[in-house]
C-alpha cells in the first residue's frame, strides 16, 4: 500500500523495506512501519527550529527531559502484530523488520533517535555529537562516562568501531564476499573509509567522512556490544577492533560468523544466554518472559546508567491488528495503532473516558504521478499534465475521505515536508501559487487545448488494489476530469506495483500511491533524479538532477533547505506529480497512561515507552 | 475385528503417503522459494539465496528432497529411528514448531469436539424424540443460526459479551432482582420445553426451575459466589449421586437395583479417595490428575464388575460414566475453590487475546484456571459451530431409526419409552454421527485456523499458511502429517465405534 523511501544509504535506520515492492501490496504492513505523527497540539510550539529536519529539532518533537521516573511495578501490554520476536540483531536479513526493531528499540540508547515528526533527536543523556570540521566533515562523538552495557561494561569506541566494521567494504572473505550479512550494506564503510578513530576502550572517537553526505548523521549510532563479539571469536577487544581497522578480516572471520549467527532466535519461545545480550537501554530481556507466539517481556533493571523508567515491564503480544480495538478495551493491550479509519475511529471514541483516542498526520502521503516513459501522453507534454491537475478535486478529496477521521486534515502542497513541520509554509510560499487548489475545469480545457490532444484522453490511474479508499479518490478523479475531456480508467489491480506488474510494464498513465517518509534529507533524490530505483515513472529533469546533487553532498541545514524549495518549485512547474494528502493515523490509548504520544517513524507508539507510567 | 482394524490402517497409511507425496509436489511447484530474496536490495543478496538453497535443498531433485521428508517424518513413528521433520527456510526445526503449534490447536479442538459431540448429541436426540414441538423448532432455529455464523463476527461478539462485559461485570458481581427473575424464567420455559409432558406436568417443571434457579441466584448474590465460589465435598458428592442416578436411569432403569448400588458405590469409593487424597489434590499437577483419572476408572469397572452379577456389562458401563463425571466435579470443585484467588491475581479473568496470561504466576489451580478461562471463548466457538451440525445428523437419524420395525416391535411388546429410545433406537442412531464426527475432526484442526487468529493463539492453521505463503514445504508437510495421522486415528476409532455399536460389523 505504502513505499517506503530508500536513502542511497543508511538503508537499516530508514527501515526502509528489503521488499520494496512487495511492501506495496501490504495490509498491515503499513502501520508500524511508516506513520509518524506530530507532537501533541497542546505542547504549544514554542519551537526555534528553523532548520530542516537534519539538524537537532526541537523539544517538543523530540523526548520530554522528564528526568528520574519512580518506576512502578506494573506491566503496559503492547502490541506490534502478530510477527514474533527474531532476535537480538534486527541488522541481519532474517530478522530485519520494523516489528523486529520496535521491540529492541526499547532495549537500547544510542547518540540518537527519531522525534515525533521523523526529525533528527540527540540524546544527551548518552552522549555528544560535535563537527570538528567542515571539509571534509569531521565528527567527534563521545559517549558520556556513565554509559555502560547492562553486565557492567563500559560503552566504548570499539562498539562503534564493530558497527562500523559490520558495514565496511574492506570486510570481505577470499571470494570477495561480504563477512557480515548486514542489511544496510556498506555505505557507512563507503563514506568513512577510515572508520571511528580513537582508543577502543575509551569514550571517544572522530570520525572523517570523505565525502559529504546529507544523512550522515544517521550512519552512527547503531551498535552492538564489542566484547561479547570479542569473547566469542576468542580475542581482546582490542584486537578486535585492531583487525577491523587494519583490514585483517581473517582475524574479523569469527567475530562475523558470531555477529551473524549468535545473535538470531529462531526458535520462538529460546530466550538468547542473558550473558550474550547485553542492553545499553532502559529495558533488557526478562529471563522466562518470552512465551512462542503469544509475548515476549521486556524489564526495567537496577544497573541501568540513565534515567529510571516510568514502569518495570512491558510485554509484547503477538497479536493480529485486527484483534487490537477489543483488547485495548479489555485491558489486555494498554495502546494501539489501528488501521485509521472512520470506523475504528468511532469505535474508539466509544470508549471514552476510560480510553483516549488521538488522530495525528503521519509521514506517509499519497500523490499521483504521472508517468513519463515511453507511448504515456503525458510523457512529453506539460499542457496536458497541467491540464489534469487541474482538474483533479484535491480539496474534495481530502473533505470527504480524510477530514472524516483527521479533522485538521489539509491538501498537501510539498513532496518532502509536510504540512506539519516548522519549514512548510516557507517551502511551500516558495515552490507554489496555489494554482491547482481548486479545480479548474475552463482552465483545463484550454490546456488540452493548448496541447491538441485528442479528446477524450485515455488516462488509466493504477494503484494496488484492493483499497477502497484509492477506489473513491479514483471516482472523485473521474468525475472531475472526464468533463474536460479525459477519460479516466481505474486499473488498480493486485500486482500493480509487483515485480511483471502494470506498474513495471508501463500500462498506465497516473499511479496512484504513497510514500513513506523517512526522516532522511536525501532520500528523495532516489524518487525525483533521473535513473534512480524508486524514480518508476521514469522521470528526467537535468536540474532537478542537480539541485538534488547539490543537496546530497551538503551537511549544511541551511542548503538542504534552499534546495528543498528549489526542487519542489521545479517539480511543481514541471509536474512529476499531485501530491494529496498525509495519511492520518489514530492511536487509542488506556487515559491512565502517562506522556503516551503519537508518533512512529520506525519506534511506534511505544517509542517512548520508558516516559510511560500510570496514573494512580 | 483384529483383521479388519490393520486393513483399514494398511489402507490408511498408503492414502496418507499418497497425499503426502501430492501435497509435497504441489507445494514446491506454488510459487518461487526464493521469491522474496530475489527483490532484496542487501548487498549479500547471492550468499543470501546461497544460504537458503541450502537450508531447503533447493539444489537437489524434488524427490530426494521428499525422500529425505519422508526418512525423517517415518522416523516419528517407527521406533528407533530418528524423528526429523526438516527446517523451515529461516532453519528453524519444524519438529519444535509442530510441537506447540499441535499442543495448542488440540486443546481447542480435542475440547470443542468432546463438548459438541455431548451437547451435539442431546439436543439431537431431544429434539427427535419431541419431534414438531416448540422445542424441536427453536432447536431447528438455533442450529441453522450458528450453522451459518461467520466464525470472525461471532468471535468478535463473543469478546464483547464473553470477555469485556463479562470482566466488567464480575468486578462488582450483582445481580438486580429484574436479572435473576428473567433468568429463572428463561431457565423454566427451556427446561419444560426440554422435558415435555402434558400442560400441567409442564407448568410444574417450568415453576419448579424458576424457584430453584431464582433462589439460587439471590444466595449466589448475597454470598458474593461469584466471586468467591465454593462447593465442598458434600456438593461434590451429591451432584455425582444424582448423576449416577440420571445415568443408571438412561442406561438400564431402577427394575435392576444392582447397577444403582453399583454407580452409588462408585460415588462413595470416589468421595473417600478425594477426601484422602485432598493435600496432594490441592497441590495439583497434570501428571496427577491423569493418574488419578486412570485410577478412577480402573476403580469404577472393577466397582461395577463386582456388583454386576448378570447385569455386568451395564453395571460396569454406569460406573465407570459415572466414575469419570465424579472426576470431572472434583477437578470442578478444586477449581473453583481457586476462582477467588485467581481474581486477586488477575483482575479481569477472560483475555481477548492469546493462549495465556503473560508472566503468571500462581500455583497449579490458578494456572489450570488461567489457561481455562483462556480456553473458553474459542471452544464455546467452535463447539457452537459443531454442535450445529452434530444435532442435527443426530435428529434425523434419530428420527429414521424410531421409525424402523423393530421400534414397532418393541412399543408393541411394551418396553418403556425410555428403553426402546436409550438401548434399541439412541444406539443405532449413533451410527452415522460416527463417521460425520471422524471426519469432522481433521477438518476441524483446519478449521480452526480462523478462530485461532481472531484469539491469538498459534496453531496449526497459522503454520500451514505460512509455510504455504513462504514456498516452503516443511512445515506444510508436517501439517499433513499432523491432519493426516489425526483423521486415520479418528477413522480408526470411528471403526472400532462401528464395531461397538453394530455387533454384526465385529463378525
Amino acid at each position: 500500500m505504502t513505499f517506503k523511501r530508500r536513502g542511497g544509504a543508511v538503508l537499516a535506520v530508514a527501515a526502509a523495506s528489503a521488499l520494496v515492492l512487495a511492501a506495496c501490496g501490504g495490509d498491515d504492513d503499513e502501520e508500524p512501519t511508516g506513520d509518524s505523527g506530530q507532537a501533541e497540539e497542546d505542547q504549544g510550539s514554542d519551537s526555534d527550529s528553523d532548520s530542516d529536519s537534519d539538524s537537532e529539532a526541537s523539544g517538543d518533537v523530540c523526548r520530554e527531559d522528564l528526568g528520574d521516573l519512580e518506576t512502578q511495578d506494573d506491566t503496559i501490554f503492547y502490541s506490534t502484530g502478530e510477527s514474533e520476536w527474531s532476535g537480538y540483531n534486527s541488522d541481519t536479513p532474517s530478522t530485519y523488520s520494523t516489528y523486529n526493531n520496535v521491540i529492541n528499540s526499547r532495549m537500547s540508547q544510542s547518540f540518537w533517535y527519531w522525534g515525533t515528526d521523523g526529525s533528527f533527536c540527540e540524546d544527551t543523556d548518552f552522549g555528544t555529537i560535535e563537527v570538528l570540521e567542515e571539509e571534509p566533515l569531521t565528527v567527534q562523538y563521545t559517549i558520556n562516562d556513565e554509559v555502560s552495557w547492562s553486565d557492567g561494561t563500559p560503552v566504548t569506541a570499539a562498539d562503534f568501531i564493530l558497527e562500523w566494521g559490520s558495514e565496511s567494504p574492506t570486510m570481505v572473505n577470499a571470494d570477495g564476499e561480504p563477512l557480515f550479512d548486514h542489511v544496510s550494506g556498506t555505505d557507512y564503510g563507503e563514506y568513512a573509509p577510515d572508520g571511528p578513530q580513537g582508543d577502543p576502550t575509551g569514550k571517544q572517537f572522530t570520525v572523517t567522512f570523505e565525502t559529504t553526505y546529507a544523512d550522515w548523521n544517521l550512519l552512527v549510532g547503531k551498535m552492538y556490544p564489542a566484547h561479547v563479539v570479542a569473547e566469542q571469536a576468542g580475542m581482546s577487544i582490542e584486537e578486535l577492533s585492531q583487525a577491523i581497522l587494519d583490514g585483517d578480516t581473517e582475524a574479523v572471520e569469527p567475530a562475523a560468523e558470531f555477529w551473524n549467527t549468535g545473535w538470531l532466535s529462531p526458535n520462538p519461545g529460546e530466550l538468547p544466554d542473558p550473558e550474550l545480550v547485553p542492553v545499553t537501554g532502559p529495558y533488557r530481556l526478562k529471563e522466562g518472559g518470552w512465551e512462542g507466539g503469544q509475548y515476549i517481556t521486556l524489564e526495567a533493571y537496577d544497573e541501568y546508567w540513565g534515567p529510571a523508567p516510568g514502569t518495570q515491564e512491558i510485554v509484547f503480544r503477538f497479536a493480529a491488528a485486527d484483534t487490537h480495538v477489543q483488547a485495548l478495551q479489555n485491558g489486555d493491550l494498554n495502546a494501539i495503532e489501528p488501521q485509521a479509519t472512520v470506523d475504528t475511529l468511532a469505535q474508539l471514541e466509544g470508549l471514552a473516558p476510560d480510553i483516549t483516542t488521538e488522530t495525528y498526520p503521519t509521514l506517509i502521503w499519497e500523490h499521483l504521478d504521472f508517468n513519463f516513459m515511453e507511448g504515456s501522453p503525458f510523457a512529453d507534454d506539460l499542457a496536458l499534465r497541467e491540464a489534469f491537475a487541474m482538474c483533479v478535486p484535491r480539496q474534495q478529496i481530502v473533505d470527504s475521505l480524510i477530514t472524516p477521521i483527521d479533522p485538521e486534515a489539509v491538501v498537501m502542497n510539498a513532496r518532502e515536508v509536510f504540512p506539519f513541520h516548522d519549514e512548510y509554509d516557507e517551502v511551500v510560499e516558495a515552490a507554489y501559487d496555489g494554482r491547482y487548489d481548486q479545480p479548474d475545469l475552463e482552465g483545463a480545457e484550454a490546456k488540452i487545448a493548448e496541447s491538441g490532444a485528442e479528446t477524450p484522453i485515455d488516462v488509466r490511474i493504477g494503484y494496488s488494489a484492493p483499497n477502497p479508499r484509492r477506489t473513491d479518490e479514483v471516482s472523485l478523479i473521474k468525475a472531475s476530469c472526464d468533463e474536460v475531456g479525459f477519460n479516466i480508467i481505474d486499473v488498480g489491480s493486485e500486482d500493480f506495483f509487483q515485480p511483471g506488474g502494470t506498474q513495471e510494464s508501463g500500462d498506465y498513465e497516473v499511479a496512484l500511491f504513497a510514500w513513506s517518509g523517512s526522516g532522511q534529507i536525501a532520500s528523495g533524490q532516489n524518487i525525483y533524479a533521473t535513473g534512480q530505483p524508486q524514480n518508476y515513472g521514469e522521470y528526467s529533469n537535468e536540474e532537478v538532477d542537480a539541485e538534488w546533487q547539490t543537496l546530497a553532498t551538503s551537511a549544511d541545514p541551511e542548503v538542504h533547505l534552499e534546495q528543498t524549495k528549489k526542487i519542489e518549485k521545479l517539480l511543481w512547474d514541471d509536474l512529476f506529480g499531485i501530491p494529496l494528502f498525509a495519511h492520518p493515523g489514530v492511536v487509542g490509548y488506556d487515559s491512565t497512561l502517562q506522556n503516551v504520544r503519537p508518533m512512529s517513524a520506525q519506534d511506534g507508539l511505544v517509542w517512548n515507552e520508558e516516559q510511560w507510567y500510570r496514573a494512580e | 475385528m483384529l483383521r479388519y482394524i490393520f486393513r483399514r490402517l494398511g489402507i490408511s497409511v498408503l492414502v496418507l503417503f499418497g497425499a503426502a507425496t501430492l501435497v509435497f509436489v504441489l507445494t514446491i511447484n506454488s510459487g518461487d522459494p526464493l521469491a522474496d530474496l530475489r527483490e532484496t536490495s542487501a548487498d549479500n543478496r547471492d550468499e543470501l539465496i546461497e544460504a537458503r538453497i541450502r537450508t531447503m535443498g533447493l539444489d537437489k531433485p524434488w524427490y530426494e528432497r521428499y525422500a529425505e521428508w519422508l526418512r525423517g517424518a517415518v522416523g516419528c513413528v517407527v521406533p528407533g529411528m530418528q524423528c526429523d521433520l526438516g527446517v523451515t527456510n529461516q532453519g528453524q526445526d519444524v519438529l519444535a514448531l509442530t510441537e506447540s503449534a499441535m499442543s495448542a490447536t488440540l486443546r481447542l479442538v480435542i475440547g470443542a469436539t468432546v463438548l459438541a459431540i455431548i451437547v451435539g448429541v442431546a439436543v439431537g436426540i431431544l429434539s427427535a424424540v419431541r419431534k414438531y414441538s416448540g422445542f424441536d423448532y427453536v432447536i431447528t432455529f438455533g442450529a441453522f443460526i450458528f450453522f451459518s455464523l461467520p466464525v470472525f463476527w461471532a468471535a468478535v461478539l463473543l469478546k464483547e459479551y464473553g470477555a469485556i462485559r463479562f470482566n466488567d461485570w464480575i468486578a462488582d458481581p450483582r445481580m438486580s432482582v429484574t436479572q435473576m427473575i428473567i433468568i429463572a424464567l428463561i431457565t423454566g420455559l427451556v427446561l419444560q420445553f426440554a422435558l415435555g409432558g402434558d400442560p400441567r406436568r409442564r407448568l410444574l417443571t417450568a415453576g419448579a426451575a424458576f424457584a430453584v434457579v431464582l433462589a439460587a441466584l439471590a444466595y449466589f448474590d448475597a454470598d458474593n459466589w461469584f466471586r468467591d465460589p465454593s462447593m465442598g465435598l458434600g456438593v461434590v458428592i451429591l451432584v455425582s449421586a444424582g448423576a449416577g442416578v440420571l445415568v443408571t436411569s438412561l442406561v438400564t432403569g431402577f427394575s435392576e437395583r444392582r447397577v444403582l448400588y453399583a454407580a452409588l458405590t462408585t460415588v462413595g469409593a470416589g468421595a473417600v479417595i478425594t477426601f484422602a487424597l485432598q493435600d496432594v489434590l490441592e497441590d495439583g499437577g497434570y501428571a496427577l490428575l491423569a493418574g488419578l483419572f486412570v485410577l478412577t476408572v480402573a476403580v469404577s469397572v472393577a466397582i461395577g464388575a463386582a456388583w454386576g452379577g448378570h447385569m455386568r456389562r451395564q453395571a460396569m458401563l454406569v460406573a465407570w460414566v459415572t466414575g469419570v463425571i465424579m472426576s470431572v466435579v472434583v477437578v470442578m470443585d478444586y477449581a473453583v475453590s481457586h476462582w477467588s484467588a485467581m481474581l486477586e491475581l488477575k483482575p479481569r479473568p477472560v483475555l481477548t487475546i492469546g493462549a495465556l496470561s503473560p508472566n503468571f504466576e500462581g500455583d497449579f489451580w490458578e494456572r489450570f484456571l488461567d489457561t481455562g478461562t483462556q480456553l473458553l471463548l474459542p471452544t464455546v466457538l467452535l463447539t457452537l459451530i459443531s454442535v450445529a451440525s452434530y444435532s442435527r445428523y443426530t435428529r434425523s437419524s434419530m428420527l429414521e431409526v424410531m421409525e424402523q420395525d423393530y421400534i414397532r416391535t418393541a412399543r408393541a411388546k411394551g418396553v418403556s419409552e425410555r428403553a426402546v429410545i436409550t438401548k434399541h433406537a439412541f444406539r443405532n442412531a449413533l451410527i452415522p454421527l460416527t463417521t460425520i464426527v471422524a471426519f469432522d475432526f481433521a477438518s476441524l484442526i483446519s478449521g480452526a485456523v480462523v478462530t485461532e487468529q481472531v484469539f491469538g493463539w498459534r496453531g496449526m492453521g497459522q503454520m500451514f499458511i505460512n509455510g504455504l505463503r513462504a514456498v516452503d514445504p516443511m512445515p506444510v508437510m508436517s501439517f499433513v502429517l499432523v491432519t493426516g495421522a489425526a483423521a486415520v486415528l479418528m477413522n480408526l476409532a470411528a471403526d472400532i465405534m462401528y464395531g461397538y455399536l453394530d455387533p454384526r460389523i465385529r463378525r
